[in-house]
């Protein structure tokens, strides 16, 4: 069961969006790949929590943000690494480095965590976004549910390392997960549907989110169609706007 | 915004894509770009009273769904920006080539991670 519904909302949300985004929410409650369900949605309540941190503010106006150091204002739930990572995504992530990403994972917070924050702050950041644009509350956050982790690995020869920061899955190399992931081989594997693959329960969780608040791949090429209330100029107008607050270049 | 030129290549538009950056859109060639900007814009801002006052922009101009769909829209780059900024996602090398010529007429270039060299110099 999850807390998220639009039962309320007098709003046509769609059916596909009416039915993925309480699971994708519900999810954020259960046992991750490599994150307990309590972690899990600790990081949820940080995601929303970083908006009030003064580190944050202090480097989000400044020109070095990696010079300006301090504590961040946290909830108290999760270790300071954990905290950085979702504080960082949060309120500066245009300027995310990579000698950022090698200092927490070297430091000691596995690549896969990391991953899989990654995934759970987009979906938190997703869920509430949609939830502010037509005027309800954003849902409360989950019940933490008992169980096992998974532990999905993915194999090292099954990685890529060059791409990104973080390793994805390698579309070039044949396995059962590119088949999952990229079923139109290489030339359906743009970057950015490598980014979570290297934890594969959060590149479902985030792409079931994905889908359906946009467009999928075929749709969103196909300008000979429109499939939203709104045109594919209005979508992408929308798009790029966000993005340039965001300052994110992909 | 290669797919906000390539929609408008499609349809015949010429696209003022610097929309993007700020101003109200209403010169962009989009049909309700100033309201569907404002919405973007306050969505992502925490700004609940304003916005209230752009969904009902939007709704007033272009009815529910309509809404419903750009709330979506904001919300998933919301997101995938965040996504794609802490893996280090770069552009692939065709996007890149395609979109070279806007990304520095408009700035882009000096976007977030970029800004940090910048900075260091």
């Amino acid at each position: 069961m999850s807390t998220l519904t639009f039962d309320a909302t007098p709003l046509p949300i769609r059916d596909d969006i009416a039915a993925a985004l309480p699971q994708v929410w519900a999810r954020i409650g259960l046992p991750g790949t490599w994150l307990t369900a309590q972690e899990r949605v600790a990081v949820a309540a940080e995601s929303r929590n970083a908006r009030f941190c003064a580190l944050c503010a202090e480097r989000a106006e400044a020109l070095s943000p990696y010079a300006v150091h301090g504590e961040h204002n946290s909830l108290g739930e999760l270790p300071d690494d954990k905290v950085e990572l979702i504080h960082r995504m949060m309120t500066d992530p245009g300027r995310i480095a990579g000698h950022w990403y090698e200092f927490l994972t070297e430091g000691g917070l596995p690549e896969t965590e990391y991953v899989e924050i990654v995934g759970l702050v987009a979906c938190t950041v997703g869920v509430d976004t949609f939830c502010r644009g037509i005027g309800i509350a954003p849902p409360p956050l989950p019940e933490p549910q008992d169980g096992d982790l998974s532990r999905e690995a993915v194999g090292e020869g099954y990685l890529n390392r060059d791409l990104a920061f973080a390793p994805t899955l390698d579309p070039f190399v044949d396995g059962p997960l590119q088949k999952e992931f990229f079923p139109g081989g290489p030339p359906s594997a743009a970057h950015i549907r490598r980014a979570l693959s290297s934890v594969p329960d959060s590149q479902r969780q985030f792409w079931q989110m994905a889908t359906v608040l946009y467009m999928n791949g075929m749709q969103m090429r196909d300008f000979s169609t429109e499939y939203r209330a709104i045109t594919h100029a209005q979508i992408e107008l929308v798009a790029g706007r966000v993005s340039a607050i965001n300052q994110c270049v992909y | 915004m290669a797919l906000l030129r390539a929609s408008g290549e499609h349809t015949g538009d010429d696209y003022d894509l610097s929309a993007v950056l700020g101003d109200s859109g209403k010169d962009s060639g989009i049909p309700h770009a100033d309201v569907l900007i404002r919405l973007a814009e306050t969505a992502i801002a925490y700004d609940d009273a304003a916005t209230a006052a752009a969904r009902a922009a939007v709704i007033e101009r272009m009815g529910e769904a309509a809404l419903v769909d750009a709330a979506a829209i904001a919300a998933n780059f919301n997101a995938i920006d965040r996504v794609a900024d802490a893996i280090g996602i770069p552009l692939e090398d065709e996007k890149a080539a395609v979109s070279a010529d806007f990304r520095e007429e408009l700035g882009i270039d000096t976007f977030g991670r970029a800004s940090l060299a910048a900075a260091a110099e």
